[in-house]
Order: structure tokens, then sequence, then C-alpha cells
């Protein structure tokens, strides 16, 4: 395996069963041994696991359970992985299961099932050890099907190989919106009701969710994937996780030959969405037709200077969790900042992505924007 | 040489980072004195301090049965009246769960305590696709009236105290219940019991969370509202730490977020106009009882003492019984092994101890082989018989709580409390309870405390027997209960029939009725009594309310 791109594992809770304590340890575990861990969060059919493995094109998917429903669902994903093309993705399966379970399914193909008192060096070192499958399977030849085609590629291009991969389809260029901001201020929720929004309107979008990956190992936790919706029978959505790079920009290298791979694939819209950072803001400029970016209100008074130099690159700037207190003197602070003489114009929208306003109007600005 | 040298070379085990903090990670001196830590080693002078005793305790609050109840909240305590051992049962069909609710009552039990299933906890039906796998698996199956009338066929509802633990649909399983007793000639008035109906702890932790979180606690205090009324014997609430620990969190967790959400429901009760002295009398408690036999002691007498404090000063209650905070206690679901599973007998018999040397007024046990499987027979009458020893062979109970003035237990107590605040201004700076939810403060907290303590583990810093020290190289496996999937057809089949006979118009009307009310102000209980009489079922009557409610989506780490 090259060092530098790690293997990739979904990690998701099916079922009816809520108790997450056990796989959000293993992903933060996963995560510090420099796994990529995509976390798709608890609730999760087969259907919409078996979408997220493909449209993240993972090595590995790991499954929790401790209802008791094991014998029902484990086998259902693993019909489901095998009908999709994607046999050849090795499946955890963690929680409390019966001794006598555990061999019926490994029959059926599970390839380690880790109890209670598993350590997470465990299940790293069951990793490592068996890393050589996804080495082989990049190098295997094109898959059956466009959707895992598209996600083949656009690993390959995220690993920055085949730099022409795709350019023999034809298609056109997608519209690309980037969606910025610090941790914790809603891009993905945002994001999640964006693409309600388009979808209802009939168009397609892609989103690609970058976020950091550590410095020291490596790893990364992607977990913004839960918070959009799972539509697993809808073609004209995909949804791809990215480890972005330490110390660059926070945006993806490559991001540009992945946008247009999703052009070529009939995507008319792409949506970015990265952690704002120094100069990755002038970088996503590059890529994007419209920059949206994202504040919330804080508990200090004064908006952070740091907040405010990312409203340069801005298009559109949206003042989110606007259902908070504080989020009026916000706005205004952010209105006083971008109304220096000599700027451009640049609409202030107020968001509630969990009270539901706002949303349609922050869309028109940005279909202004886009002059579509 | 013993077993256990050959096993583990002696003196690998107790490395100074093992003893010096809690399960909780919290910091423990070698000694306490009066005032507080006192004796040499690493950890003295750190956080532990023993000087934060309220003006409560400078008064010397060494009166159990009277406020701030630190020490209990009867005078007399488990010599006046033993706590009840109240084991959860609830699995198959209703008429299963009814056979085991008959064996337990014969063996002894003092209450009954009922598991539904999570088809059931998340307010679908039996027959619904995404039950497929889950029916009658974690629980009973309950699906209309007509169960809920199997399951407790043939048992005096006037004589025997029921426990159920169900949230998001809290209010339509009481409501199922209460049309259940009266078809059989029960007086709600009689009624004794406890339904958890504890939404919050749902976001924070266990994820059985169906509508957003207002319209969420607005049921819960509908059925709080109602029950002062009408059903004054029954428990409507039962405030719950419990599934915040297994989530992962400390012990100053479990306090502080129970605490906080008991208050929230506190202010919305009073918000719509309830009195105070009405309902706060009935509100009760479910904590978990971990390992840590101190910390776990020090944290049911801490939570009583924070109650009442803010009961009484904060909520302006009058009434004695509103300030006393009686709890339920269980033992700790996660602290149990598949490795050498027996030793699960011992670490529940400590974990008992420490629920009842803490003062709780009911305990579960759990049973042995809980982390390989649904539990046996055998392994549930062995969870009752350690309470039973322990209630009549270790003379814990002869003395009321035995552990006070204890240097140590009474610097922790402290301690606790002083942590409790800290959370409590936390929440208040995040915005308050929903904000807090919203912003995914509660879960990250546990979230961090979880993954600490693995780390703890993996870095043998924590020492769990038989998992990461005393390993057995062979281990026999224990005969667990199999399943079969015999339950899923029986229930639906039950669920048809139902359906067949029911009144289809009748219950359309009773749903438009549910609707109607959800959107307004009017209390719900009621009005889902006349939808359960006509044979509506859990998710009909579900589905109407989140036609007003909306649902809350899962979309949170």
């Amino acid at each position: 395996m090259d060092n530098s791109t790690p293997e990739r594992i979904v990690l998701a809770k099916i079922g009816l069963d809520g108790h997450d304590r056990g796989v959000k340890v293993v992903a933060r575990g996963l995560r510090d041994a420099g796994f990529h861990v995509i976390y798709a969060g608890i609730w999760q059919s087969p259907e919409a696991v078996v979408r997220a493995v493909l449209d993240e094109d993972a090595d590995w998917l790991g499954l929790s359970l401790l209802s008791g429903a094991h014998r029902t669902l484990v086998p259902r994903v693993l019909g489901l992985l095998q009908s999709a093309g994607l046999g050849d993705v090795r499946v955890l399966v963690g929680g409390i299961i019966p001794e006598q379970d555990v061999a019926e399914l490994k029959q059926f193909g599970v390839a380690e099932v880790f109890g209670p008192g598993t350590t997470i060096e465990a299940i790293g070192q069951f990793l490592h050890a068996r890393h050589t499958r996804s080495a082989d399977r990049h190098k295997a030849g094109a898959p059956e099907g466009d959707r895992h085609r598209l996600s083949r590629l656009i690993s390959a291009a995220a690993r920055g190989e085949s730099p022409d991969a795709g350019r023999d389809l034809p298609g056109a260029r997608a519209r690309v919106i980037a969606v910025t901001g610090g941790g914790g201020v809603g891009k993905s929720t945002l994001i999640g009701q964006l693409i309600e929004i388009i979808r209802e309107a009939g168009r397609s979008v892609a989103v690609l969710a970058c976020d950091p990956r550590s410095p020291i190992t490596g790893g990364a936790l992607l977990g913004d994937r839960i918070r959009m919706p799972s539509r697993p029978d809808d073609d004209d959505l995909f949804i791809r996780s990215l480890a972005t790079p330490s110390g660059h920009s926070g945006v993806a290298p490559h991001l540009d030959q992945m946008i247009d791979l999703f052009g070529r694939f009939g995507y008319g819209t792409v949506i970015v969405e990265t952690v704002g950072a120094g100069q990755g803001d002038t970088a996503i400029r590059q890529v994007a037709d419209v920059v949206v970016v994202l504040v919330q209100p804080e508990t200090g008074d004064e908006l952070q200077w740091e907040k405010a130099g990312q409203l340069e690159i801005a298009d559109i700037v949206v003042v989110h969790k606007a259902d908070l207190p504080r989020a009026e003197s916000v706005e205004s602070q952010v209105r006083e900042l971008l109304n220096l003489p000599g700027c451009r114009p640049v609409p202030v929208v107020r968001v509630s992505s969990s009270k539901g306003i706002g949303v349609p109007e922050l869309w028109a600005a940005i279909q202004e924007r886009l002059g579509s | 040489m013993s077993r256990i040298e050959r096993i583990e070379p002696a003196g690998q085990a107790l490395s100074p980072e093992t003893v010096a903090t809690t399960v909780s990670g919290r910091p423990i001196a070698l000694l306490y004195k009066a005032n507080g830590p006192g004796g040499p080693g690493p950890a003295n002078g750190g956080q532990a301090n023993g000087s934060q005793a309220s003006p409560d305790q400078a008064h010397g609050d060494e009166e159990p049965g009277q406020y701030p109840f630190k020490r209990g909240v009867h005078a007399s305590m488990y010599r006046g009246r033993l706590w009840t051992m109240r084991q959860f049962a609830g699995f198959g069909t209703p008429r299963q769960t009814n056979e085991r609710f008959q064996f337990l009552l014969e063996k002894g039990q003092t209450g009954l305590s009922t598991a539904f299933d999570l088809p059931t906890l998340m307010g679908l039906d039996s027959d619904n696709p995404r039950a497929a796998g889950e029916v009658g698996r974690l629980g009973v199956a309950l699906d209309t009236l007509d169960d809920m009338l199997a399951l407790f066929d043939g048992i005096n509802l006037e004589q025997v105290s029921v426990s159920m633990t169900i949230n998001a649909p809290a209010i339509v399983v009481m409501a199922f219940y209460l049309a259940a007793a009266q078809e059989r000639g029960f007086e709600w008035g009689r009624l004794r019991g406890t339904i958890q109906n504890d939404i919050l702890k749902e976001f924070h932790a266990q994820n059985e969370f169906v509508f957003p979180p207002e319209p969420s606690v607005r049921l819960v205090c509908d059925v709080i509202e109602f029950c002062a009324r009408h059903v004054p014997q029954w428990n409507p609430v039962s405030i719950s730490g419990y599934h915040i620990r297994e989530a992962g969190s400390t012990a100053a967790q479990e306090l502080a977020f129970t605490l906080a959400d008991g208050f929230h429901y506190v202010e919305r009760c009073l918000a719509r106009g309830v009195a105070v002295d009405d309902f706060a009398p009935r509100l009760s408690f479910f904590f978990n009882a971990h390992n840590d036999l101190f910390e776990e002691a020090a944290k049911y007498r801490a939570a009583r003492v924070v109650w009442a404090e803010a009961m009484r000063n904060d909520y302006g209650a009058k009434n004695e019984a509103s300030w006393k905070l009686r709890c339920h206690a269980q033992t700790a679901g996660c602290s149990l092994q598949d490795k050498q599973p027996e030793l699960n007998l011992i670490r529940v018999a400590y974990q008992a101890l420490a629920a009842v040397l803490g003062g709780c007024q009911s305990l579960h046990t759990n049973s042995m082989d809980e982390a390989l499987s649904l539990p046996s027979e055998h392994a549930v009458t062995l969870a009752l018989r350690t309470q039973q020893v322990l209630a009549y062979e270790t003379g814990v109970t002869n003395t009321v709580d035995p552990l006070g003035g204890s240097y140590f237990v009474e610097a922790l107590t402290n301690e606790l409390r002083a942590d409790a605040a800290t959370y409590f201004n936390r929440i208040a700076t995040a915005g308050g309870m929903v904000a807090a939810i919203d912003a995914g403060f509660f879960r990250r907290e546990i979230a961090d405390a979880a993954f600490a303590y693995q780390r703890e583990v993996d870095a043998k810093r924590k020492l769990i027997v038989g998992v990461n020290a005393f390993v057995e190289p062979d281990e026999k496996p224990l005969e667990v209960r199999t399943e079969g999937d015999q339950v899923e057809k029986d229930q639906i089949a039950a669920l048809r029939a139902t359906r067949k006979q029911a009144d289809k118009t009748e219950i359309e009307r009773c749903l438009q009725e549910v609707r109607r009310a959800a959107a307004t102000n009017e209390n719900l209980v009621e009005i889902i009594v006349e939808a359960a009489r006509a044979r509506a079922s859990v998710e009909q009557i579900m589905n109407a309310l989140a036609d007003v409610f909306g649902r809350y989506q899962a979309r949170i780490a």
C-alpha cells in the first residue's frame, strides 16, 4: 500500500439500534491508526450502507449491531454488495454476536467479527495485515456500471493518477458551488438542505466533502455525509468524502479533475465543502463559480478577525444558525465589513438549517450569482 | 506458583497509573483527612479538594430523611423499607413476556419492569420493513391494545408496581396501559409504577428519538401533567443517567446531564402553569451503578443534594416530597465482558453494593451473560439472588448511609457537586438545553470521555480482568439463549388479526383527533387513550403525531 493513500473504511450502524458508543470509539481509533474513516451514522438501511460504500469507494465496511438483528441484516448487506459489483469489499462486524452466529456470519462472507473487549489496536492490526487487497483492486480493470466507474476514477484522481481518465467522455462542465467556513458552523447540514432543493428541482448534484487529515498519522474521520440526506435509490445524487492533506489549503489536490469527472458523468452541479483556512481560500476561488462563506453567532461580541478574513473571498455570506441570539448583531457586523468603499456587493443571507429558514433565499442568491 | 501468577507476572497489575484515578479518570489521593486529601501521593494537591463544602454542610446535613437528603430520602432507609428488586424483562411476544413476569413474581421479585423491542421503542409496528429482524428481540413487541392486555394478563395491576422502559412513544404506551387497566376494571388512581418517558437522554446518548426536541419534551410534560391529575401514584418520568453513562460518560457527566434534564422538565411544566408541588413529588430518577465503588456511592449522595437545593431554592417547591430525589439503579451493562463471563457475577455484586451504599430505592442487577446474548433464566435468577444475598446476608441494610462521614466519600460527594455546577454553567452558556442538543454539546462530551476511557484500557492503565489482564487462554463458552425467527411471524399475524377486526373509520376519526390536538396545547393523553381503545396501533398514532411535529433527523455524529 502506498503510504500517501490510506485505506478507506465506511463504518455504519444498521437497523434500529442506536447504541453508537462502540462504533464511535472505533472510528476515532482507526483514524488515529492512519485510516480514512467515513462514519455513516445510525439507523442505516442495508441499501444506504451499500450506496455509501460505492460512492466512497471504500476498501472496508464495518457494521455495528448490538440489537441481535445481525442474522437478518448482515446477509442482506452482503447480498447487496455482491449485486452492486462490490463483492471484493471486506466486511467487518462489531457488537454483541453470539459465538454460534460468528461462524455463520463468516460463512456468509464476513471477514471478521469483533466482540466486546476488542482493542482498537487489534482491529487496526487486522486491517493492516490485509491491506494488499485494495492495492490489487486499484490495479484491476474498470468496473461495470457508470457510478462504480466514476467512483473509481474520482479515487484515482484524488491519488493524482491517470490525469486524463474520463477525458474521452462527452459532457458539460458542472457548476461549482463552494461552501466554506470554520468547524462546527454547520456546512454539511446546510449542504444537506441545498441537496433537497436541487433534487426537488429535478437537477443532479454531486458533493465533495473535504476534511483535514492528521499531519501525524495521515488518518481522518470523515462524518459529513451523516448530515446530508441518504437516498440510496437516487442516482442523481453522489456524495464523496475527501481527506485533505494537512498544511495544505483546506482543499483537496486535483479538485479540478474531480469536478471535471462529475461534469462528464452528467452531474450539473458540484458542491465542494471545505474548512476555510488562510491561503486555501484562494485555491477554492479558482475552482468555484460561487463561494458561499458561513459565519455563525459567537459567544463573544466581536466577529473574530480570522473569520473576517474569509469574507474577502465570499460571493455570498450566510449567517448560519440564525435562530440563535446575536445572529442579528453578527449580520450587521458582516454587512459593515463588506460595505467598504470600492467593494463589490455581497449578499448576506440569514439561514437556520434546523428551523428550515432562509434556505430558498440562499438558493435564489446562488442561482443569481451563477446567472441561471 | 499460583495460577494467577502463571498468567500474569506478579506486580504487573497495579501500576501507579491504575490506582491514581477512578473509572471516570478523577484523580484520587492516597489518603483523605478531615479537610480533604492529606496523605502523600502523586494526586495530593491536585483537583481533589475537600474544602468545597456548601453552607448546608456547615450546618451539618447529617440527618437522613431531611433536607437536603444527602444521607438518604428516608429517615430509617432500608430498615424501614428495603429497596424494590426490579429486574428488567421482556422478549418475544406479549404472551412470552407475560410468562417471564409470572416466573419472576414466583421467584420473589417485588415489581415488574418491561423492556420493549426496538421497533416499539422507535414507534414502528412489527410489520414495518424497518422492523425486520428486530421484532421481539431486545424486548417485547407491542403494536396494539390487545398486546398490552396479553402482556399483563392475570397480573393484578393494583397490587404489582409496573415499570415500562419507553421514551419517544411513551405517551402512546402509557395510554395503552391506562386503556388496558380500565378495560380490566382497575382504577387509574390505584395504579403504581413508572414510565421512563425521558426523551432528553435519547438525544444525548441513546438515539431513540422520533420528533424534534421541543415537541418531544411537550409529550413528556403531557404525561407528567396528566398523571399528576389522574394517576397520582404513578411516576410519569424516570429521568435517566443510566444510558448517558452506558454511552461512555464520566460519573460527573452522568450526574450533571441527568439533573439538567430534570430541571428542563421542571421548567417546561412550570411554563405551562402546573404548580411545582403538584408534579415534582412524582419525578423519579434512574442512575447507573458502575465499577468505581466509592465514586458511585458519592454520585447518588451528590445527586440528592443538588436536586433538593434546586427544587427548594430555585423552583420554590414547598412540599418536602418535591425536594426528594428518589431513584432506581441498574448495574452497568457496559462493564460486562464476554471473556470469563462468570466474572460478571462479581462485578454486578460490587456494583449493586455501590447502589445500595448510595441509597437507591430500587435496583436491577444485570445477568452475567448479557455481553453474549439475551439472558438465560439461570443467569436472571442468579442476578436476582445477588440482590437477595446483599439485602439479607451482608448487613449493609442495618444502618443508614454507612459511608456518611468518610473523609474520602464526603470529599468525592463535594467534588461531584462542584462538577455538576460547572456543567450547568456550560449548558447555560451553550444557550440552554435545546440549543446545546442542537449544537451536539452532550454527544461530544460523552464521546470524548468514551474514547479517553478506551485508550486507558488499550494502554492497560485501566485493567479489566479477563480482558486485558489475567486472560484465560482456553475459555469454555457459556450456555446462552438462542433466538428463533418465529416471534416475528407470530407477532405480525396477531397484529393483522387485530387490524382486521378493528373499525377503520373509527381509527381514522381518532387519529384525526390526535392530529388536531397535537397542533394545539391540549393534553394528548386522554385523546390517545381513545385511539388505543379503537385499536389504533403504535405506529399509526406516532405517524399522526409526526404529521404535526415532523421527525428529527439522525444526522448527528
